[in-house]
């Protein structure tokens, strides 16, 4: 794949002429001091440079609420909500290009989901490479999540005062086309981008105990840890940390009716296994009535049962739910806590034997 | 002919059902109804014993419920026993017969009914768990020359709490099936056996038989039938049974039937034993 | 469309601000679908016709909390002429801001408020109406959501219980991209509080004070830890506790009252 070159100051030439033709752009913007993926109508706004978001860009392809379809009750008439307007998300860590490719693989697994796959077409990604690590709770580089998967549509890569830019798709084209302020990298510039990657990865740390090859194994022989109760005991179930994960996808679904209880919607709304009433089934039995074990299913999910299910790791490494949880309950205290249980097991069987 | 599954994928959104209609309602509990449901001219549900369909009530909202008629005995009809406990089964109680529903499915992996030719099959049904098997039970009698021995164990609270009375005379009729029936709490009229769901395994002999079981009821049954299988040298792989989980979106996407690493409604609702004695949150 | 019969509503105020019934109001201006939905038989802060003795009401709203002992014959009695009896707004779902003062010595409160014609007036523990009658669902807040009870009504003319939420605020606030409280130094009870407000304090910047009542098992003590660690003093956490759900607390606590 050829290197093409772009200057910095032609990313809002790029953005202004993206937007005249009628492509939506969304990107990493500041709020309160944080940062957050939303609209940009002013290329100013972009801040590509983030550290990381609060919430994952899974808001543009599994909306937090969503239309599933209208109806009309007394008649049965049912239309379809397909919604999906040409997107172009910004600035996508790499971290996230991973969680969308565990979404891509979940939603079109078996019954494939069309409200994604419609907004999954039009949503067109601009991927940035991470040169240093984006948050205290990030560990991206234990996840192997720090390089860029084949997901990307445009990939940038930042080189003081230029970005390397590389497409891979056609629908990185269509972005590109008639774009001028563009053009292909000479040898010199490879070089750069080689010394770039080289410095990269020792700003990189590992901060997990286990190897990303491990970590299902620790925690399936944590299953019955002790440390569940203890998170259980501190966690209050509120639910955020679901909401913020790049890769929590579940949802509930509600029907809403005018008062005339004749027209109306069937909605899904993001859903959170935090939540009491989750597993509950008919007859009102509770699968997992205790916070210990809802929080147990939450990790299992990012570092184990997705890694079954679809061959891909459930946690990206993004750090997000340690961020936002009011607790500090975080994926690197307890995956590490979970290891160190491990090894200490292991030593007492050696003991033994 | 159409089949449902074709009808539903076809649709423009996996989520959205195809309009049904009740053709009729036939009370079997104080809070159990036997819905027939019919589909549109040219649909069939195509089902196999075992699988569960999406029923909604537009306005209400839609729950999973397993098909309760033999696919032999589901021609462009089929039925659904439903029990009223949530907010879509109270709304279909209170539906006027004739009226319109939405279906989707059938959705899930039903009974190997073809691994369990020419071997003793036992049914063990506790509460509702009877609706699912009834399915099954029907088609195996409708193809009885295919199976050995087969016998039926039906557990229920109160003798009010029995499902599908008829159908439990018509099998009891039959001499090529053995039933037994037990009520936890007995009425001053029953005179047949009385206790859970396990002391019926006293009346029947199968050790060292080439049996397959299938176990259907509430979650803490399997707790107390499993060990009895097992005891009598049943073998892990030949003990199914059907588990109950919120099955909301029955496509394997809402996360909420999650189970370790499977999705009941995708990987179940029907699972052997050998396939998830291993699984903690399996049994509770 | 199909003709339904339309049930008849009535609402009812006890000690409360009546913000809620106003919401109502408000929201008949842009949805006078509502009265083609129900037929309105007692009203009193919109009409002054109300129900012959004899006849029933489907649908009874009661705003407000029970703050006197004479409360409870009047509340019972629209009890039994009720087929749902619907707690509206904060006070008389939790028992609302008319709680704080059952922490202090009645006596106190009456001569604060009415000085010396304290024995005038007739007063007890204030409490939410479920404390006195049996109540089929509440719409809950300070004020009552109007959306919601617009939903609610439809549920309930579908003959079911309205639907609550059983989340807390933060999975509205995460939803809405709303930066969480505590992130912003501040403190919030919207992690242990039932949503379905859309979280509309947080979204203008003030912390969640809980008027919705709690979630189904909330963590208190790790609630008040998340405080603590804010840097909000224990005092001000306890007064935060108390605005709306004095009476919750001291359940919680096991004081009675």
């Amino acid at each position: 794949m050829s290197l093409r070159i772009m200057p910095k100051s032609a990313l809002k030439a790029w953005i202004q002429r993206l937007q005249q033709r009628s492509f939506r752009i969304v990107g990493p913007k500041a709020l309160h001091g944080r940062y957050v993926f939303a609209d940009i109508t002013d290329p100013d706004e972009l801040a590509i440079d983030y550290p990381t978001t609060l919430s994952a860009p899974k808001q543009f392809l599994l909306p937090p609420r969503e239309v599933l379809f209208s109806f009309n009750a007394d008649t049965m008439d049912m239309t379809a909500h397909i919604e999906a307007e040409p997107t172009v998300l910004f600035g996508v860590h790499t971290c996230d290009m991973h969680a969308i490719q565990l979404l891509d693989t979940v939603q079109n697994n078996g019954f494939a989901d069309q409200h994604y796959r419609a907004r999954r077409d039009a949503l067109y990604l601009v991927s940035i490479e991470c040169l240093k690590p984006c948050s205290a709770q990030c560990f991206c580089k234990d996840m192997e999540t720090y390089s860029i998967t084949e997901t990307y549509d445009v990939h940038l890569a930042d080189m003081g005062d230029a970005y390397a830019v590389r497409v891979g798709s056609d629908k990185g084209e269509e972005l590109l086309a008639g774009f001028t302020n563009i053009w292909e990298g000479a040898d010199s510039d490879q070089q750069r981008l080689n010394e770039v990657m080289s410095q990269k990865w020792q700003n990189f740390e590992f901060r997990l105990d286990a190897t990303l090859s491990q970590l299902p194994e620790v925690l399936g022989a944590a299953m019955h840890s002790a440390h569940w109760d203890e998170l259980g005991d501190i966690c209050l179930a509120c639910g955020a940390c679901t909401q913020v994960c790049p890769t929590c996808y579940c949802f509930d679904v509600t029907d809403e009716v005018d008062l005339t209880l004749t027209h109306g919607v069937r909605l899904r709304a993001w859903d959170s296994c935090q939540i009491e009433k989750f597993a509950v089934v008919a007859g009102n039995h509770n699968f997992r009535s205790q916070l210990g074990r809802r929080q147990r299913h939450r990790f299992m999910r990012k570092g184990k049962y997705q890694y079954e299910a679809y061959g891909k790791m459930g946690c990206v490494g993004c750090g997000r739910c340690g961020t936002t949880c009011p607790v500090a309950i975080t994926c690197i205290k307890t995956f590490n806590h979970l290891t160190q249980e491990s090894a200490e097991r292991q030593a007492a069987v050696e003991v033994k034997a | 002919m159409i089949t449902l599954l074709k009808e539903t994928l076809s649709r423009q959104s996996i989520y959205m059902p195809t309009p049904a209609r009740i053709a009729a309602m036939t009370p079997l509990t104080a809070s159990e109804t036997l819905f027939r449901v019919e589909l549109p001219s040219g649909f069939h549900l195509h089902h196999r014993p075992g699988q569960f369909v999406e029923l909604s009530v537009l306005g209400v909202g839609e729950a999973p419920i397993s098909i309760c008629s033999a696919p032999t005995r589901s021609n462009g009809s089929f039925e659904l026993c439903v029990r009223a406990v949530g907010k879509l089964t109270n709304a279909v109680h209170k539906l006027p017969p004739g009226a319109k529903v939405g279906i989707r499915g059938p959705f899930g992996r039903s009974f190997p009914v073809e691994r369990f030719y020419g071997r003793d099959i036992l049914f063990v049904a506790g509460g509702l768990g009877l609706a699912p098997l009834r399915s099954l039970i029907d088609e195996v009698m409708d193809h009885r020359g295919m199976f050995d021995r087969v016998i039926l164990l039906v557990g229920a609270r109160t003798p009010r709490d029995l499902l599908f009375p008829d159908d439990l005379a018509r099998w009891t009729a039959r001499d090529d099936i053995e039933v037994h029936i037990t009520v936890e709490r007995p009425t001053e009229e029953w005179v047949s056996n009385v206790g859970v769901i396990t002391t019926l395994f006293n009346k029947i002999d199968y050790q060292g038989r080439n049996m397959v079981a299938t176990v259907v009821g509430p979650p803490v049954m399997y707790k107390f039938v499993l060990p009895d299988l097992l005891a009598h040298g049943l073998a892990d792989s030949d003990i199914w049974m059907s588990f109950e989980r919120q099955m909301k979106c029955g496509v394997g996407k809402c996360g909420h039937c999650q189970m370790h690493h499977i999705y009941t409604c995708q990987s179940g609702p029907i699972f052997s034993y050998q396939e998830v004695k291993n699984l903690q949150e399996a049994f509770a | 469309m199909t003709t339904r019969p339309r049930p008849k509503v009535a609402f009812f105020d006890f000690t409360s601000c009546e913000g809620c019934q106003l919401t109502v109001v408000d929201l008949l201006q842009d949805h006078p679908e509502l009265l083609d939905a129900v037929e309105i038989v007692e009203f009193r802060e919109a009409m002054s016709e109300k129900l012959p003795l004899d006849e029933r009401y489907t649908i009874a709203f009661v705003e407000g909390s029970c703050t006197r002992a004479s409360d409870e014959a009047r509340l019972k009695s629209i009890r039994e002429r009720a087929d749902f009896l619907i707690a509206l707004g904060a006070c008389a779902d939790l028992g609302g801001v008319n709680t704080i003062r059952n922490v202090m010595p009645l006596q106190e409160v009456r001569e604060y408020v009415y000085g010396d014609k304290a024995d005038w007036y007739e007063t007890y523990p204030a409490r939410p109406i479920k404390a006195v009658v049996k109540v089929d669902a509440a719409i809950p807040g300070c004020p009552i959501d109007r959306n919601e009870f617009a939903k609610a009504v439809t549920h309930l003319l579908q003959g079911r219980l309205p639907n609550l939420p059983d989340y807390p605020l933060c999975i509205e606030c995460k939803a809405l991209g709303t930066v969480c409280m505590y992130q912003r130094g501040q403190a919030c009870l919207g992690p242990v509080t039932r949503a379905g407000c859309g979280a509309i304090c947080p979204a203008v910047g003030y912390g969640c004070e809980g008027c919705r009542g709690f979630v189904p098992s909330p963590n208190l003590a790790s609630m008040r830890e998340v405080m603590r660690e804010a840097g909000v003093g224990d005092e001000e956490i306890e007064s935060r506790l108390r605005i709306f759900l004095t009476y919750q607390m001291m359940k919680l606590e096991g004081v009675t009252s």
